[in-house]
């Protein structure tokens, strides 16, 4: 008999401080789009990095580190090392990227925010560290799970050194390390944890069988050389190695695609939920960010790379992210309080407990503001990107109502 | 004490949340038997094995076959060859899942 121990689950009071916070911090981040105008919209505007780091600490990490909470036992077979810490990384993670939201127009507020993540991130990090430790033999998601980490114990190190020269602490040249920084964060702990949890759950949820993972090998492998290429480049300033890597990153994330292709392809579960409709907006956005990005490593202009920064956090994270908590948060609340219940009284299927109209909601208005957005960005119109952020601002707050109807389901 | 086709209809009443299916539709009970003691044998599978139901599916199914007059005990062996597929589910799941 060959059995997997999952002991140790987190209690859902544990996770779900995670998402409904996360979710309020993707809402204020929509709303932050209102504050910024066509003057701010270059890559390092103090504004809108105060944007970027809301809505990717906020949102995109708060989500994931919550998610992990609950799948690290699932992916690795084994119990958490300390599972009470994530008690403490919530508060901390939450407090610190409001700190470092204003930080950036307030510069004396950088460096302390950006500890406090440190702190939070670095408690997430090590719990991981540890707890991968008690596995015995590393399959390629568990390897994929301990490099995305390793990723983010150095970007958040050179995240906080450029805090400190952000705020005149020390004397470092900020623009090499933030190409590391954003590069191993984004794309070395974000991209290659989506990539790695990718293998888990779409099969799981899809009943998709019989698919090769060499692809996904593939494609880590060359996110993970791509990741070094970059960092490489910040200190030695040699130029081959900053766009090679930038070449690499987007061979691995087309490789990766056809990899969720076949995934897709060969799931025997064909229903259009809301899940799968939330992936393949997600997935278009890859597929048209990394279009742009090729047009902006080729000459076009920053408006390309904006566009596709655009498309990559709100179009391909956000949704993979929402698509995943329409399935995360109501087996969590089912397995907390329907699951003792199953023998004795009816209880519900998991699809019951989703909220039908917000969550149609959620997607319509947040894909129109996406859209409109990223066409916006092209075209460096205010107006616009006003009009698609009232749209996000209509589907994040039916997130916000969904995420609330999933976690209060009785 | 009990035929696999008894055995399986009582496992039949534990249903998959997530699809909705019970798990001898879904082809998930690979064989089960019982002697003439009440000692029950079951073989089985899961869809994946990063399923985190697992150890409640198992005990639904021990506590399923439990519920027959007689039994003494019942052992689950969860096993994960055959791999499952999709062609091991009755026709009418299959059409369901397929029609979404």
């Amino acid at each position: 008999m060959f059995s997997i121990s999952q002991a140790f689950a987190p209690p859902f009071k544990l996770i779900s401080p995670f998402f409904i916070v996360g979710s309020f911090f993707y809402l204020a981040a929509v709303l932050f789009m209102f504050f910024i105008g066509a003057e701010n919209l270059s890559l390092l505007d103090a504004k809108v990095l105060g944007f970027v780091h809301l809505f990717l600490l906020g949102f995109v990490m708060m989500t994931i580190f919550g998610a992990m909470a609950q799948l690290v036992p699932v992916v690795l077979e084994v119990g958490h090392f300390g599972v009470e810490l994530f008690y403490a990384i919530w508060p901390l993670l939450g407090i610190g990227t409001v700190m470092m939201a204003f930080g950036f127009s307030y510069p004396m507020l950088l460096p302390f925010g950006g500890v406090v993540v440190l702190i939070a991130m670095m408690i997430f990090v090590m719990e991981i560290f540890l707890t991968i430790k008690k596995v015995e033999k590393l399959t390629l998601v568990m390897s994929s799970m301990l490099l995305a980490n390793i990723f983010l114990f150095l970007g958040i190190i050179f995240g906080l050194v450029m805090a400190l020269g952000y705020a005149g602490m020390v004397n470092v040249d900020v623009d090499a390390l933030l190409r590391s920084h954003v590069f191993l964060v984004i794309v070395g702990y974000i991209v290659v944890t989506i990539m790695g949890l990718s293998a888990v759950l779409i099969p799981m949820f899809g009943l998709s069988h019989g698919f090769s993972m060499k692809p996904l090998k593939i494609a880590i492998t060359m996110v993970g050389v791509a990741a070094l290429l970059i960092v490489a480049s910040s200190f030695s300033g040699i130029k081959i190695f900053e766009y090679a890597g930038y070449l690499l990153c987007v061979a691995a994330m087309v490789v990766y695609f056809f990899f969720v292709k076949v995934l897709f392809v060969t799931r025997a579960r064909k229903e259009i939920d809301i899940y799968a409709k939330s992936l393949l907006f997600s997935f278009i956005s890859l597929l048209v960010s990394l279009a742009l990005g090729i047009l902006y490593l080729v000459g076009a202009g920053d408006t390309f790379l904006l566009s596709a920064g655009w498309l990559m956090f709100f179009g391909f994270f956000a949704f993979i992210i929402t698509g995943h908590i329409y399935k995360i948060i109501p087996f969590l609340v089912w397995f907390e309080r329907f699951s003792p219940l199953v023998g004795k009284q009816k209880v519900p299927m998991l699809a019951d407990m989703l909220p039908k109209k917000s969550s149609s909601a959620q997607l319509i208005f947040s894909a129109v503001g996406v859209v409109v957005v990223a066409v916006a960005l092209l075209l460096q119109n205010e107006m616009l990107i006003k009009a698609g952020a009232s749209f996000l601002l209509f589907g994040t707050f039916a997130f916000v109502r969904s995420v609330f109807y999933m976690i209060n389901y009785k | 004490m009990y035929s696999k086709e008894e055995l399986f209809l009582a496992i039949s009443t534990v249903l998959d949340p997530e699809v909705g299916f019970n798990l001898v539709e879904m082809g998930l009970i690979y064989d089960a038997s019982c002697d003439s003691e009440g000692n029950a044998y079951v073989k089985m599978t899961l869809s994946t094995k990063a399923c985190p139901l697992h150890q409640l599916i198992m005990q639904w199914v021990k506590e399923a076959v439990q519920k027959m007059a007689g039994i003494k005990s019942v052992e689950i062996d969860l096993v994960w060859e055959p791999a499952w597929n999709i062609s091991m589910a009755d026709e009418h799941v299959k059409q369901a899942l397929n029609r979404g």
